[in-house]
Order: structure tokens, then C-alpha cells, then sequence
């Protein structure tokens, strides 16, 4: 027989028992409407990482350190033996831990690299307060602007270079600093006080004398330093940025040096960062990345790409998507037993027709692909419904979904037509593989059997 | 021309053997109208299978046109059935579910004829059984003696050379079970198809040219009618 013959046939033949034929479709579309969902989950996921570091950071740039701890290694069970060359800092936990900073011998080790094009310290500085004339004070802190950086723009236009005091102001500050709109803080100064560190040379003589609490007092005060800033854009509330960065004033590197340099200077912390960006030339290119960044290694620094960072925040996602693909994978076993089950009590049913098929010079092995057919028929519908089914209802709820886990316009399900379309073939091969055993048993059907009516 | 030659067919195994055919021998010339005839386990439907292909008796040579259809693999069985056989049953095994069309087509399709070649042969043999305006229909909405139409339909559509028919009018009643037979011996007549009939009714046994009588697996008799005067060579 005609493949399309059978086909044809075997189309018919599900026809005929519609609502088993539904039923049974149905449990693979389980399968299928978990599997579509778990897939457009982490197709979502990744393409919201991937924009996420498109959108902060330059692929041929390195996040070098001296301390690998900054980059999550090291041992963290043994305190550290101290070292008077570097200030303390905070950890993100809260405890207070000495941090090996590069210095500008390091800097000058760094630059001198065969491969490595331009180092940026990419220092951030936490001001004292941001405030403008007639407004409160507001905390704040300075970051130094990448170039590799995308933001999108409400309201002014982005200069060649950000140096000589201008800054980039987050639309969350438009209205605490007195802003009726993002066009009219254009062009606007804000004063920007950072605090100088104290002398202590000052402070010695201080405490020298007594202590006296008011001159103690001044000495604070003294130490506080403003600068006045020129607001040249606004920024959209980035849908893209790290938690925690949508607050950042953007200023150039330069300027926010000069302010790390205020804040630092005669502490052991002056002129040493905890890293710095190294922006290796070609870095396009993983190899001439990875041979700069083995270079930097042989000099013992510890170094991080973005794809290396990339691949740590998919890791998550792949584990996750594993188990929730594990869970759909038993919905999927559990629907083989269902195709088996129906396409055994199908060929039972049909053995009359069967037998006349035969009877009439139909080869054994027509018959089994009559049936196995069907299974792939089945399958191709359970997938279809299923995969589907969550196409509809991911589109319906996106949106909601979106604003409920804050993610702006990005999309946390996205649908894309070759998974969906594989992951239907797979579930039909699925179903042809249930569909074996009773399709064998359809070929063996013995016609003077099947047809005897004495 | 089938030529029948010592054919033994036994079921089951030692104690519980049973032997449904025991040394058949006959010859059937081309384009007979032949009846079996016997009792029900007289083994005439056993000798029917084994003529037709559908099943394998143990000894002996079954030659059509010359060629022993024992010897012959399940693949060319298969195209040998296809080809040159058509069956017609008595409970009609028409397929309730299709349209007349579709269940004559259904041989066509098992012997690849291309589908555009399809059309015509079908109306032609639902034209030679009468259900031409009929081709739309579901097979279940049709009486029994229309639905054995149906099946004569489907066993001409391939035109073979050898026509079976098992109790042909056996759930029929007799004006419609005549109309049937009148059917079947036309068309024997018209193609110069062999027809074989297995039958347990006198009349129906009557009308053909040789009677083959089967009684106990063996047979008991074989009758020739002088009237129907062909040239007929046994």
C-alpha cells in the first residue's frame, strides 16, 4: 500500500473513535503543554541574561582581581593573616574582610600585557549626599560609565565623553530632586558631597589635644567636599540592569578616579581597586580573549569574562529546567502506557478489519505501519494541543507575568517555532515507539482467524 | 486452470490433531462456476483458505495457471491474493464506518493502483453491482442485501481471475440471496471468471457447473452439469 494510502487510513481510523482518540491525545499534550512551557521558560531566561549582559557589559572586556574571593573563590572557612597595605571592606554578608586591591604597580603590570588594549578602574563612589538647590539630600552612589553600556534614554542625548563634571541621572531621582519632568532636568546642575578622608596627621593632633568633641565635630564637617555636576541625560528605569544598579549616577571614569581619589586619599585603600576592566584588543575573539586572560593568570591575577558570567547564571537555569523537564518527561511515560492501552483495544476492536485487509493482500508489514500510524497521528495531536495550549495561554499571560515579576518589557516566555516543532516530533516518535507492540500484534493477525464467523 | 493435488491439512498437534483435509485431488478449468459443498467441519471453508492462499495445508500442490502457491513467500502471496482473487463473505465484512466508495477503493489501494486510476475502476464496479448512486453513503446505512452488493463490488474492482465466495446468500434472505447469485454467475459468465462458491445450499449449488462435494475432509463426489455445454476440459 501507498504511504499516503495508509495515511489516509489511519487518519480515518482515529476518526471513527474521536473521543478515545482525544483522550489519549490528551495525556501526551500534558507532556507537551509542560515541555513547550518549560522550554519558552528558559529560552525566556537566557535570552533575558543574555540582554542583561549585552546591555552592561563589553564581551572583550575582563574583570581582573587580585583577591579571588571578588570572583567567588577561595577559602572563606579560614580567617585571612592581615595585611597593613590594605584597607577593610564589607562583604555582601556583612562581615568585615580585608580585600587585596590592585595597585598601580599591578595597573602598570596589567597595561603592559601583550593583548590587552585599555585598562578602566570602573571605581564606584558612594557620596555622602546627592541634592540640588531648594531639595533635600538624597544617599547616592557615583559608577563610573562603560562604554559598552546601552541605556536607554529619556530625555537628553548622550555626549563622545561624559568628563568635566557631566552625569547621566536615574529616572528614580527625577522627582526626590524637585524635577517635574525628564526634559526639564536638562542641563540642570546637582551638587554631588563626597567625604574626604580625614588626615591623619589632623586627627592625631586632635586627639592630642583632648578630643574636644565640637572640633572633633568640624573636622567631620571639613572633610565633606561637593562638586557640582551637569545632568546631560536621564535614564529609563532599566529593564536590563543588575538588582541594585538602577539607582547608579553614571559619570565618567575619570571624574569618578578624581572623587575615589578624594575619598581615599591617605588610606591604604588610595589609588588600589578591588578590580578593574581590562578591555583585551580583537577580544571578540575568544582565543585572542583566552590567551590574555591565561597571560593575566600566568601573572596571578584572577580574571572573568562575560561569557564565563554568562555560563554561571545558565548554570542555574539549567538546573532548574532539568527538573522541571524530568517532571513532564513521566507525564510523557505515563502517556505511553495510554497509547499502548489504546492502540491494543484498537487492533482487539478492528481485528475484522484487519483480517479482510489481509485477506484482500495486504502485507503484514502495511498493517503495522497502519498502526503505527495512527500512534504518530495521536502524538502529532496530543503535541499540537499541548504545545498549543501553552502557547495561547503563555501569550495570554505574559504580560501579567511580566509585571508581576517587574521585568518591564522583557518577556519571560518566549516561544520559537523549532523547539516547539522538534519537541511535536519527538512526542509523535514517542508514540510510534508505544504503538510497536500492538502494531506487531495487528501484522500477526491470522486472517482465516480474524474473519472465521462460524 | 487450479489444479488441486494431494492436499492434507491437520490442526493441532499428536493426541489432539485433527485432520480437516485428507489427500484432496481435483482440477478447476478457467472460468468454471464451481460449488463446495458440505456440512459445516466438512472442511470445505478449510479447502476454500487453502485455494485462496489464506492458509498452508501441510502437503500436496495447489497450481494456478501452473504455478504452486505453496511454494510461494508471504509477499507474493499477498500479491497473488491481490491481484488475482477477489473475496466475497457471507456476514459482507463491508467496512461500516466508510462510504461505499472508500470500501471498494480499499483493494485498489492494497494493489498501489494510482489514485487517479482509482476513481473510474470504482465507479465502474459499483455500476456493475447497481449501488452507483449509493457512492457517498456510509456502508452501515445499507440494507444486508445492498451491503452484499457492496462487497461484490469490492471483490470485482481489481478484476481478478479467480472469484471466492463464501456463503455468498447465507445471511440473506432468498429474494435478495437470488439477486446475489444472479450477480455473481452474470459476471462469471461476462469475464470468464472462475467462480468458486462455498456453499451448503442445494439451489445455489445447483446453478454451477461442477459440484464439488466434501464430506469428513475428503471428497465424496464431484459432479459435472452437461447444460452448461462450455468447452470445458477436465
Amino acid at each position: 500500500m501507498k504511504t499516503t494510502d495508509i495515511m489516509r487510513r489511519a487518519g480515518r481510523g482515529l476518526r471513527h473513535a474521536k473521543v478515545r482518540t482525544i483522550l489519549t491525545a490528551l495525556a501526551i499534550g500534558v507532556g507537551a503543554f509542560t515541555l513547550t512551557l518549560t522550554i519558552a521558560a528558559s529560552t525566556g531566561a537566557k535570552a533575558f541574561i543574555d540582554q542583561v549582559i549585552s546591555d552592561n557589559f563589553d564581551p572583550a572586556e575582563l574583570i581582573v582581581t587580585k583577591d579571588e574571593q571578588i570572583l567567588g573563590n577561595g577559602d572563606t572557612s579560614k580567617p585571612r593573616e592581615y595585611d597593613p597595605n590594605f584597607g577593610s571592606s564589607i562583604s555582601g554578608g556583612g562581615a568585615v574582610t580585608q580585600i587585596k586591591r590592585l595597585d598601580q604597580t599591578d595597573l602598570e603590570k596589567i597595561r603592559a600585557t601583550d593583548g590587552v588594549e585599555l585598562v578602566r578602574e570602573g571605581v564606584s563612589v558612594n557620596a555622602v549626599y546627592v541634592t540640588r538647590a531648594g531639595q533635600k539630600r538624597f544617599v547616592g552612589t557615583l559608577q563610573a560609565f562603560s562604554a559598552a553600556m546601552k541605556p536607554e534614554l529619556l530625555a537628553g542625548s548622550m555626549p563622545n565623553s561624559l568628563s568635566g563634571n557631566k552625569l547621566l541621572l536615574p529616572e528614580g531621582y527625577l522627582e526626590s530632586l524637585g524635577f517635574k519632568n525628564s526634559q526639564s532636568a536638562i542641563g540642570e546642575k546637582i551638587t554631588i558631597a563626597v567625604r574626604k578622608s580625614i588626615d591623619p596627621g589632623l586627627l592625631s593632633a586632635q586627639l592630642a589635644n583632648g578630643a574636644n568633641p565640637e572640633q572633633l565635630a568640624k573636622l567631620s564637617t571639613d572633610s565633606i567636599t561637593t562638586e557640582q555636576f551637569e545632568i546631560v541625560a536621564v535614564l529609563k528605569k532599566p529593564v536590563t540592569a543588575q538588582p541594585g544598579t538602577e539607582l547608579y549616577l553614571y559619570i565618567a571614569n575619570e571624574d569618578a578616579l578624581r572623587l575615589n581619589d578624594v575619598a581615599t586619599k591617605g588610606t591604604a585603600d588610595y589609588q588600589k581597586y578591588p578590580s578593574v576592566y581590562v578591555r583585551v584588543k580583537d577580544g571578540e575573539d575568544a582565543q585572542k580573549l583566552q590567551a590574555v586572560q591565561q597571560r593575566l593568570k600566568d601573572l596571578n591575577y584572577n580574571t572573568l569574562s562575560v561569557e564565563e558570567t554568562q555560563k554561571f547564571l545558565l548554570q542555574f537555569i539549567s538546573i532548574l529546567q532539568g527538573i522541571v523537564v524530568g517532571f513532564a518527561f513521566l507525564a510523557v511515560i505515563a502517556s505511553v502506557f495510554g497509547v499502548i492501552n489504546t492502540q491494543y483495544i484498537s487492533v482487539l476492536e478492528r481485528t475484522q478489519q484487519i483480517g479482510l485487509m489481509k485477506a484482500l493482500g495486504t502485507r503484514r508489514r502495511d498493517i503495522a505501519r497502519l498502526f503505527r500510524f495512527e500512534a504518530a497521528w495521536i502524538g502529532l495531536l496530543g503535541g499540537a494541543l499541548g504545545s498549543g495550549t501553552a502557547y495561547i495561554l503563555g501569550t495570554l499571560l505574559n504580560p501579567w507575568i511580566s509585571d508581576t515579576i517587574d521585568l518591564g518589557d522583557a518577556k519571560l516566555l518566549i516561544f520559537e517555532i523549532t523547539p516547539i516543532a522538534t519537541l511535536i516530533l519527538g512526542l509523535m516518535l514517542v508514540a510510534v515507539l508505544a504503538g510497536i507492540l500492538p502494531a506487531r500484534k495487528a501484522g500477526k493477525l491470522d486472517p482465516v482467524e480474524a474473519l472465521r464467523t462460524e | 486452470m487450479i489444479e488441486v493435488k494431494n492436499i492434507s491439512r491437520t490442526y493441532g498437534k499428536k493426541k489432539t490433531a485433527f485432520q480437516a483435509l485428507k489427500d484432496i485431488n481435483f482440477t478447476i478449468p478457467t472460468g468454471a462456476s464451481v460449488a463446495i459443498i458440505g456440512k459445516s467441519g466438512s472442511g470445505k471453508s478449510t479447502l476454500m483458505h487453502a485455494m485462496s492462499g489464506l492458509d498452508k495445508p501441510q502437503t500436496g500442490q495447489i497450481l494456478v495457471n501452473g504455478v504452486n502457491i505453496l511454494n510461494l513467500k508471504q509477499k507474493q502471496v499477498d500479491a497473488f491474493r491481490s491481484e488475482k482473487i477477489g473475496f466475497i463473505f457471507q456476514s459482507f465484512f463491508v467496512q461500516a464506518n466508510e462510504s461505499c466508495f472508500d470500501n471498494v477503493s480499499l483493494p485498489l489501494e492494497i494493489g498501489n493502483i494510482p489514485r487517479s486510476k482509482r476513481k473510474s475502476m470504482v465507479e465502474a464496479a459499483l455500476t456493475e453491482v447497481d449501488l452507483q448512486d449509493k457512492k457517498k453513503n456510509r456502508a452501515r446505512d445499507l440494507s444486508g442485501g445492498q451491503k452484499q452488493r457492496l462487497a461484490v463490488a469490492r471483490a470485482i474492482v481489481t478484476e481478478p481471475e479467480i472469484l471466492f465466495a463464501d456463503e455468498p446468500t447465507g445471511n440473506l434472505d432468498s429474494v435478495t440471496g437470488a439477486k446475489i447469485e444472479d450477480l455473481l454467475f452474470d459476471y462469471n459468465k461476462k469475464k470468464g471468471v472462475t467462480l468458486i462458491i462455498v456453499t451448503h445450499d442445494a439451489d445455489l449449488a445447483g446453478r454451477c457447473d461442477i459440484r464439488i462435494f466434501v464430506k469428513d475432509g475428503l471428497i465424496d463426489k464431484i459432479e459435472k452439469t452437461a447444460i452448461s455445454k462450455k468447452k470445458v476440459q477436465l
